[in-house]
């Protein structure tokens, strides 16, 4: 497992993934001055630019590298040599999701450095009203981290049952906006403007809301750019949420996987 | 090795069944109720055309396929087990492999993937990689190796951690005739050391070089189990001589089917000098081709 | 046959590209200033599909009222006169808002354009009490509605509620007393030209600078006519007619101007007021 892990995470330093985010450290370094945009919050404005840059990438990363290195393996057949190897394939789909997951960390790491540069740069030029806090900055990272992770697992299911690459990849997609927008969409049904909807959407909604992660809890942005205190019990159920739900996800891929013909 | 799993056979197929169910319903029989032994040491050679089932066969033993019924069983082992694989080295058909890795990379992973020590891995890796001939490769990445060499890569990632057990999926395919020969020196050098190595191929003359044992397969079905040495013995059917006539000195070349030898022989004026006698054998092909034929003529289930 | 028209091929469109690129360019440039705001998704529906973008969403749309603002105003100083789509406007940030109710640009915003061009303060004063509830440590928030509610809506007490609530949470003592001088209408234009240089000298946007820089210079005027009048009441113990007579008796030089391009008058309350309404162009009148 462990060297299934390491020799993914080769692949993807071998495929150039490094350069391609180095690329984006392009866009990170144009923010201060994009912030200055800003009438009133220019501080504010650099979190909300660099946490974005940060989600789109880690969003990036999910779909398509979750969504195509189990793909990968079996459509170029190497899976037939690595799945003969005397480890089982539930290890193998984990060694390979832990890779994508490590690195996604690691990005949220590099980037969390960068993010920390830039809003000081922004802040040196204009002084925010109210002090950063920096723990609630991380704290967004690591939360959009761990959502990210989260999604790529549900990448890796589609993956184990589909042959083709447009349902790992649509799929995800889909789980995300879904799971993006359940909270909102829920919290509308219960209002007095959506009463006349039908009970059969709503009901579809709520089973939806249940089925598919809730990503909006993960969405740590409006505390760590206008420094509003988090709720340490709403962040331990959040995380128990995130291992619980990644547990279920990632155990069933593993067991759809290990069923799976390799023809 | 305990007393026990010394005389189990290395791989053992019993009723080995498996359908492949397709888009609409149809459905292909692959296997049909393969039952067979292989015994530890021996050179086996599984034989067949394209499309027979060897692949399948092999897929099975490997565990990547699921039987439709019947079962797999490597060293006593049930191949289901992941375990049943650590005497193994497999070599898929037609292999690929990370293509971003070096060759070395990949060995050493594969080594490292069956728990060996980094030391020795280094040592039999740097002996796999010089055996096989791309020791001056190892440092480039795979993307840029031949069809031939990726299949020296495939036979190194096999022999890596000098498994007891070596399945190989048409081990001589892409290679060169110096590969070839290369392969088949390895697999005789892997029997005198009391390795089990069953390779499947649809090249006759691969069997009659290096295997004790031949099977043969055709649609999904295990047609004969030949000891190839009594394949070769019992295939002399007849004896070619070239006998001379020492006074007219003319010289005649007769068949003799092998009963009548003894007759003829005896028929023989002592003016008769016998210059030349050679046996008539039917060699594997032909074994092989009837087998073909008789499976042709009258099977309904011929595809 | 292929090889030899391909380059010839890619020259042609290479040679068409370049043509084409000068008058192209030349069109872009003096493209019309975007005078449709556009259209923006319903609240609900931007929320849910921002995903979690909504933070930067709403930045989007906010520099997006902002280009939009900044090509009509400057429209305007050429005399050209764009109505300024005010609705497409009020649309944009609340969605801005629904979507990042703490983004301080869309209040400070609104509270530049709504209160002054738009004329629509009570809109303003919902939108700073939406705020107030999400912004519970901005002083500014209560400033803008305080001012709000004394010099447009003369709603004192409600003035003076907003001031304290300034005051408690910027820590000092001077919105109070604000609160006490909005009292007496006299003191309006001191205090507004207190207020608007306060919010010009604070402005980062160039845009809204100018916006504060022209109303200040317009306050300043009304400054200058006040104080010939006071002048010219003490002196001649009667109240002028008129602007006009102010200039030609010799009070009021040089004569003033507008810079909204509307002209001053004084009203039967012998108040100072002006044909613009410190505004350009109400909606499709040339001034």
């Amino acid at each position: 497992m462990r060297f299934v892990m390491f020799i993914t995470l080769k692949g993807f330093f071998r495929d150039r993934l490094v350069h391609g985010l180095l690329i984006s450290l392009v866009f990170f370094a144009a923010i201060p001055s994009l912030s200055n945009l800003s009438m009133r919050q220019v501080t504010e404005l650099s979190i909300t630019l660099s946490l974005s840059m940060i989600s789109v990438l880690q969003l990036v990363l999910a779909v398509f590298l979750g969504g195509t290195s189990l793909w990968k393996d079996i459509e170029r057949r190497y899976a037939f040599s690595l799945l003969a190897l005397p480890f089982s394939r539930g290890r193998y789909l984990l060694g390979k999701f832990l890779a994508v997951a490590l690195f996604t960390l690691g990005v949220a790491v590099v980037l969390g450095c960068v993010t920390c540069a830039v809003v000081t740069i922004a802040a040196a030029s204009y002084p925010p009203d109210r002090p950063i806090v920096w723990w609630n900055l991380l704290l967004a990272i690591g939360m959009d981290a761990c959502k990210y992770i989260l999604l790529s697992s549900f990448a890796f299911l589609f993956a184990t049952v589909s042959s083709s690459f447009f349902l790992p990849v649509l799929g995800t997609l889909a789980v995300f906006m879904v799971g993006s927008a359940s909270q909102g969409a829920l919290e509308y049904l219960g209002s007095s403007e959506a009463a006349t909807m039908a009970p059969l959407f709503k009901r579809t909604v709520s089973y939806l809301y249940y089925l598919v992660p809730n990503f909006s809890a993960f969405d740590l942005k409006v505390n760590a750019i206008y420094g509003i205190p988090v709720s340490g019990r709403g962040m331990i159920l959040t995380l128990l949420y995130f291992v619980a739900y990644l547990g279920a996800v990632i155990s069933l891929a593993m067991l759809l996987f290990s069923r799976r013909e390799m023809k | 090795m305990t007393s026990q799993t010394l005389h189990e056979p290395a791989i053992e197929l019993a009723n080995l069944c498996k359908v492949y169910s397709g888009k609409g319903g149809s459905r292909l029989q692959a296997l049909q109720g393969v039952t067979l032994a292989v015994r530890q040491g021996e050179v086996f050679g599984f034989l067949g055309p394209n499309g027979a089932g060897k692949s399948s066969a092999i897929k099975s033993i490997m565990g990547l396929i699921t039987p439709s019924s019947g079962s797999v069983r490597i060293m006593g082992q049930p191949a289901t087990d992941p375990d049943s694989r650590q005497p193994v080295g497999y070599l898929p058909e037609n292999p690929s492999f990370y293509d971003t890795l070096t060759a070395e990379e990949y060995l050493l992973f594969v080594g490292r993937s069956f728990g060996m020590k980094w030391v020795t891995l280094r040592q039999e890796t740097e002996r796999v990689l010089k055996l096989l001939e791309i020791w001056d490769a190892r440092k480039r990445p795979l993307r840029s190796f031949s069809k031939g060499m990726v299949q020296r890569v495939g036979i190194a990632q096999v022999l890596v951690h000098d498994p007891a057990i070596l399945v190989l999926d048409e081990p001589m395919s892409g290679l060169d005739p110096l590969g070839r020969a290369l392969v088949k020196e390895i697999i005789l050098d892997l029997k005198s050391r009391g390795k089990t190595v069953f390779f499947s191929t649809h090249i006759i003359a691969d069997v009659e070089e290096v295997c004790d044992r031949v099977g043969v397969i055709l649609n999904g079905e295990l047609r004969a189990v030949e000891e190839v040495r009594e394949v070769m013995a019992a295939g002399v059917h007849g004896y070619r001589l070239k006998i001379r006539d020492t006074e007219s000195g003319e010289i005649e070349e007769v068949t003799i089917h092998r009963p009548a030898l003894s007759g003829y022989l005896h028929g023989l004026t002592p003016r008769k000098e016998i210059l030349l006698m050679e046996p008539v054998r039917r060699n594997l092909e032909e074994f092989f081709l009837e087998l073909v034929k008789g499976a042709a003529a009258p099977g309904p289930e011929a595809m | 046959m292929t090889a030899r028209l391909l380059p010839s091929l890619f020259l042609a469109f290479f040679l068409a590209c370049a043509l084409v690129q000068i008058p192209f360019a030349r069109y872009l440039k003096n493209r019309p200033v975007v005078e449709k705001i556009g259209y923006v998704p319903h609240a609900e529906l931007l929320k849910m599909g921002s995903a979690d973008q909504k933070q930067f969403m709403a930045a989007l749309l906010v520099s997006k009222v902002l280009t939009y603002f900044g090509g009509v105003t400057q429209q305007a100083e050429r005399k050209v006169v764009i109505p300024m789509d005010i609705r497409g406007i009020h649309r944009h940030l609340e969605g801005a808002l629904k979507l990042d109710p703490y983004n301080m640009d869309s209040y400070y915003f609104s509270q530049a354009l709504f209160v002054w061009d738009a004329r629509n303060v009570p809109l303003a004063n919902s939108l700073l009490d939406y705020g107030m509830k999400y912004r519970t440590w901005d002083w500014y928030l209560p400033f803008f509605a305080g001012f709000n509610s004394a010099y447009f809506l003369k709603d004192y007490r409600k003035a003076a509620d907003y001031y304290r609530r300034a005051g408690d949470l910027s820590g000092s003592d001077l919105y109070q007393s604000l609160a006490g001088r909005y009292l007496q209408a006299s003191g309006q234009t001191d205090l507004a030209i207190a207020y608007l240089a306060t919010m010009e000298k604070g402005a980062r946007s160039s845009a809204i600078k100018k916006a504060f820089g022209i109303r200040l210079a317009a306050f300043r005027e009304v400054k200058r006519i006040e104080a010939a009048l006071a002048r010219y009441r003490s002196e001649n113990g009667k109240s002028p007619v008129t602007v006009q007579t102010l200039i030609s008796s010799g009070y009021l030089a040089p004569p003033p101007r507008d810079p909204y391009g509307g002209e001053f008058y004084l009203s039967p309350e012998g108040t100072v007021s002006t044909t613009s309404k410190f505004a350009f162009a109400p909606k499709g009148k040339k001034p």
